[in-house]
This record gives structure tokens, sequence and C-alpha cells, in this order.
């Protein structure tokens, strides 16, 4: 049979569907598949109308890139975006026990919902634990991970151990890759349970707010020094992650910075201190006004233009310390560049799309309630409901997983029905989160052009991006995640 | 726009916001202000407030229902590759997709 003749053009092909932002005199434009470019106007005008000739410079890179539409290799762009978004495809991996709601410290900005270290009715049995387990690898999901957080989780031993213990033999059952990770403050560490720890090859993270006259402004504890006792289970870990043993694997203990209105202006020690107990990761994130914090906001939070130039300083000073040999990397920024330089999801629920909850992460409330998200966990102890999800002994995994709230976040987390992000230059890079939108704008949608996460979040793409621009700092930003 | 004591009324274009838009931003500011919409002869609705806290005002409602209006032009606009994402990833998450692979 004869091929079909192909229609003649009656005009020039303009660019194929791309998004756009005007800095200056360029234009950075992105596209589906990841792939970015810097264009000066003319040469942005020329894509955009068709009229870029295949002999200028920039054409063969930007016609690999997915930029013009008579060189478009759909079967590739497709793999690339089929790739970075396989967590569609995935279901939870990331299952968040929330061990026993009690704590033994009085942060100031505490997200977690807190009780009373006597609440011995907040605490998680060793029954629930294992039942939640159980709930865990009910995901389609191979790659399960189990964080355990509280309040204080080393405040509810007995049922730390049953859930370890068994996630261990059902993972070995299951023949699923498990990982387990505790979050705790350390003062209940003793060399017995950092053993257990270890031996069940659970990653260890910590709180640390910097230098500390400003951790124990931030993190009171009754019962001692909070920050002497951070920084002695530290380099406890960090020691025994340098003798590794041949029986399991230790791993490089990790440590979580929360800004608070206390930490603006200290970005310089804040980093130093990460720098001197030798954590290579500092996580630069903002508090975020949901739940407890929510409800003292006016003395602990702070606007997103302080936060952001706090951001931008540490992120400075901390490039500064690169380009003079010292190993640190910002975490927020090296997630963001996880996805633009290399177009890989690096695991951060908070910024995919759709969001992680329900359909990435399910956090499990001591009682076996079980939440789209730990912050949505929040908003249910403020005593809304609205991201509840089920309860392991009463709802089964499917019930749970096409329930209404897990639907709700799912359709209000898509970019492509999201007004704004839909046409944003960062939106193959990016994430809204619903829990944040209904904290703080009353809808799961939120308005965007007026959102304050979405403020950060232009603010840190924007500066990653000029930063790419400088070859000092590209050279520094591409080590962050080069694999 | 009228107004008496606690209560006031703006009558608005139907070419610039619909109803599902208006009643959609009312939920938003349920707890700040009583607002109801009601169809105001041919092309108009009347959106009146009452009870309304200090802190709301008007002029953020619309703001909000033109958001919601934009919302859903784009919903209807994007439908389809919104639909496809939204439905792999609940399905997937359900248990009912293909086996993913384990993590390299």
């Amino acid at each position: 049979m004869a091929q079909k003749k192909a229609a003649e053009r009656t005009s020039r092909p303009g660019a194929p569907h791309l998004l756009w932002r005007r800095d200056g005199d360029r234009c950075l434009v992105t596209n589906d598949s990841g792939h970015y470019a810097w264009l000066g106007l003319r040469d942005f005008e020329a894509l955009m109308s068709g009229g870029l000739s295949d002999k200028h410079p920039l054409y063969g890179d930007l016609a690999a890139k997915g930029f013009v539409r008579d060189r478009l290799d759909f079967e590739g762009l497709a793999a690339r975006w089929r790739s970075a978004n396989s967590h569609l495809a995935s279901g939870p991996g990331l299952h968040i026990l929330v061990l026993t709601l009690r704590c033994n410290h009085k942060c100031l900005y505490c997200q977690s919902a807190a009780a009373g270290v006597g609440a011995r009715d907040t605490d998680m049995s060793p029954a629930t634990a294992r039942k939640c387990v159980d709930f865990a690898f009910g995901s389609p999901n191979p790659n399960i991970t189990i964080e355990f957080q509280g309040g204080e989780p080393l405040l509810n031993w007995d049922a730390l151990t049953a859930a370890v213990l068994h996630a261990r033999a059902r993972a070995a059952r299951a023949g699923k890759d498990l990982q387990l990770a505790l979050v705790s403050n350390f003062s209940l560490m003793t060399v017995e349970k950092a053993r257990f720890l270890m031996e069940n090859e659970v990653s260890i993270c910590t709180s640390l707010d910097g230098p500390a006259d400003l951790h124990n402004r931030n993190r009171v504890y009754s019962g001692g020094d909070s920050h002497a006792a951070t920084v002695k289970w530290l380099r406890y870990f960090q020691e025994k992650y340098k003798r590794q043993v041949p029986e399991y694997r230790t791993f490089k203990p990790s440590a979580l910075l929360t800004v608070s209105r206390c930490s603006l202006g200290r970005h310089k020690e804040i980093v130093d201190e990460y720098v001197k107990l030798g954590l290579e990761d500092v996580f630069v994130r903002p508090l975020a006004p949901i739940g407890y914090a929510r409800k003292y906001w006016d003395r602990i939070g702070y606007t997103a233009a302080d936060f952001a130039k706090f951001y931008l300083d540490s992120l400075d000073y901390i490039l500064k310390l690169n380009r003079s040999g010292v190993v640190i990397r910002e975490k927020m920024s090296a997630t963001m560049l996880e996805k633009v330089l290399n177009f890989r999801d690096p695991g951060y629920l908070d910024a995919r799309c759709p969001c992680g909850a329900a359909i990435g992460q399910i956090a499990y409330n001591y009682n076996g309630d079980l939440y789209t998200c730990d912050e949505g966990r929040m908003v249910g102890w403020d005593g809304d409901d609205a991201f509840r999800i089920g309860n392991v002994r009463k709802d089964s995994y499917r019930k749970v997983l096409t329930g209404g709230a897990a639907r709700a976040c799912v359709l209000a987390s898509n970019l492509e029905s999201q007004p704004d992000c839909a046409r944003c230059v960062y939106r193959p890079y990016c994430g809204v989160c619903p829990v944040y939108n209904y904290e703080t704008q009353g809808s799961l949608w939120g308005d965007m052009a007026v959102n304050d996460r979405c403020a950060l979040f232009k603010g840190t793409f924007g500066a990653l991006f000029g930063l790419l621009k400088k070859p000092a700092n590209e050279a520094v930003l591409r080590k962050w995640v080069q694999k | 726009m009228t107004k008496n004591s606690d209560k006031a009324s703006v009558r608005v274009d139907a070419a610039v916001y619909s109803g599902e838009a208006l009643r959609l931003a009312a939920f938003v500011f349920a707890g700040r202000a009583g607002i109801a919409v009601k169809a105001a002869g041919a092309g108009f609705y009347a959106v009146s407030f009452s009870g309304a806290a200090e802190s709301f005002s008007p002029g953020d409602y619309f703001n909000e229902a033109l958001n919601q209006q934009c919302r859903l032009d784009l919903a209807k606009k994007n439908a389809k590759a919104a639909g496809m994402i939204a439905t792999r990833a609940l399905l997937s998450a359900a248990g009912e997709g293909k086996t993913p692979k384990k993590r390299a």
C-alpha cells in the first residue's frame, strides 16, 4: 500500500509544549521531561515562533532536550518522564509509626503534638505496632521504609523492639527490601539500646538546632542538657559507623535542623556546628504553621521573606565552605538539584506530583489511626480528622487507599490541575502540600499566587538556577548530586 | 453593592464567575463569614455576606472565587492528563497495577 503523503505545512511550527520564565535579559525554559535551558530573549522568541535556524549554535542542544518541535524524540522523552515518575506505580513506601505522643522535651516549635511523660495512654501497644507493620507490608511497594517517631520513641521501647523484630521477619518472608529508621532526641539512649538498633540495621536520625545555647533554647529539656546528649550519641554512632563490623551494616547518623525565630541570623554558627560534628548534610527547612506550631506561630514563626533570607545566607555560606574544601551539603538544595540536574526522584514526598499523601506514605498514630502523612496526623491532633484515612484494626488496606481523603489529596496535589503550577517553569521539579494549603488557606488546593510555601519553593528554585549559571558554584552543586 | 448593618450583598456577572466557583470559594471562607450565593436574574449572581469576622474581606473571597474559576477551567483543559496521572497513582497504591521493581 502506498504511504500516505505527509501534509504540507502552511505555517512555521512553533515550539512544542514548554514552560518558561523571564529573568532579566534571559529566559529559563523547561519541559515535562525535566530538561532546562537558558536562552537570550532573541533566541527565545525565535524558538517560540519556530524561527530558530538549524545552524544556530544552540539548535542541537535544544533539539536533544525536546525543545524543537520537528526534532522530538518521543520515546526518549517519554522514557525520561516515566523513569522520574516511577513513584506513580509504586504505592506507599514510607510508613511512619508514632510509637508514643509522650516526650521528655518541650520544644518551642513541637509539630509532633507531644504529650507529657506521664501520658502512657498515648503509647502504642506492641500488638498495635505489629499490626501497623503488617499493614505496611500490604503495600505493593517492594521497598518499605518504616520510620519510628514520637513524641520520643525511646519512651516506648517495648513497641519499638516489637515492631523492629516483626518487620525484619516480615521482610524476610515477603522478599521485600526493608529500611528502618529512628528519629530520637537521644536523651534516653543507652549502649544496650544502641546495640539492638545497630544489630537490626536501624538508621538513626536526631534533631540538632545549632550550637548549645540555641539548641537548648529551642529544645527545652528539664532532665538535663539536650545538646550534650545529642552530641554524645552522634559521636558514638559516628564512631560505630567508622568501625563497621562484618555482622551488620552500621549507618552514618544524621540530624535534622528546625529553623525557629531564634535561629534567624545565626546561619553561620548553625552550619559550623554541623561541620564540627562531622555531619555532611544540613537540611535548612522552614517551620510549617501546622497543628501545634500554628497555635504559637506569633511567638515562634516568621515570614516567608525572613526564611528566604536565612536560607539564601545559609546556602551562600555552605557554598563558600565547599569551595574551601569542607564537605557539607544543604539537603533541600541537594534534593531539588537531584530533580533539576538528574531528573531523578530523590524520594522527597513533599515535592512530588501528586504529593506523597497516602500514595507514597502513611502515618500511623499510637492508637492505630492512619493518616495521609505526618502533617495530616498533626492536623488530627488539633481536632480535625480531615486527613484520617482509617485504622489498622478496622480497615482493609484497599479501603484505606481508595478512601475519600486519599483521593482528594491526590487530585488536589496534581499540578496539572493547579492554576499557576500548570504553567510554572519549575513544575517539572515541584510539588504542593494539600495539608499546608488546608491549614493556611482553607482548602486542599490553596491559592498558589499568595501561598508562602509556593513562594519559598519558587525562591529556592530561582536561587539554584541562578547559582547554576556561575561555573564555580555549578561545579560544587553538581558534585552534591553525583552518583 | 448593598449594605445594611452586618449584612452586605454583591451582584456579580456570571460571565466572570460560575456558580460553582462562587460556592466553592464560600466553603473556603465558611469559618469566617456566612456567604450565600443565589441566581439574580439572567446572567448574574447575588452573593450576600453576613456575620463576618473582623479578618474577613469580601475582596479575599472574590480572589478565591477567581482562583476556583481558574482551577475549574484548567481542570477541563487538562482533565485527560490529570485523570491518567491520578488514576495511575491511586490504582497502583491500592495494589491494582503491575508489581513495581525493587530499589537498585
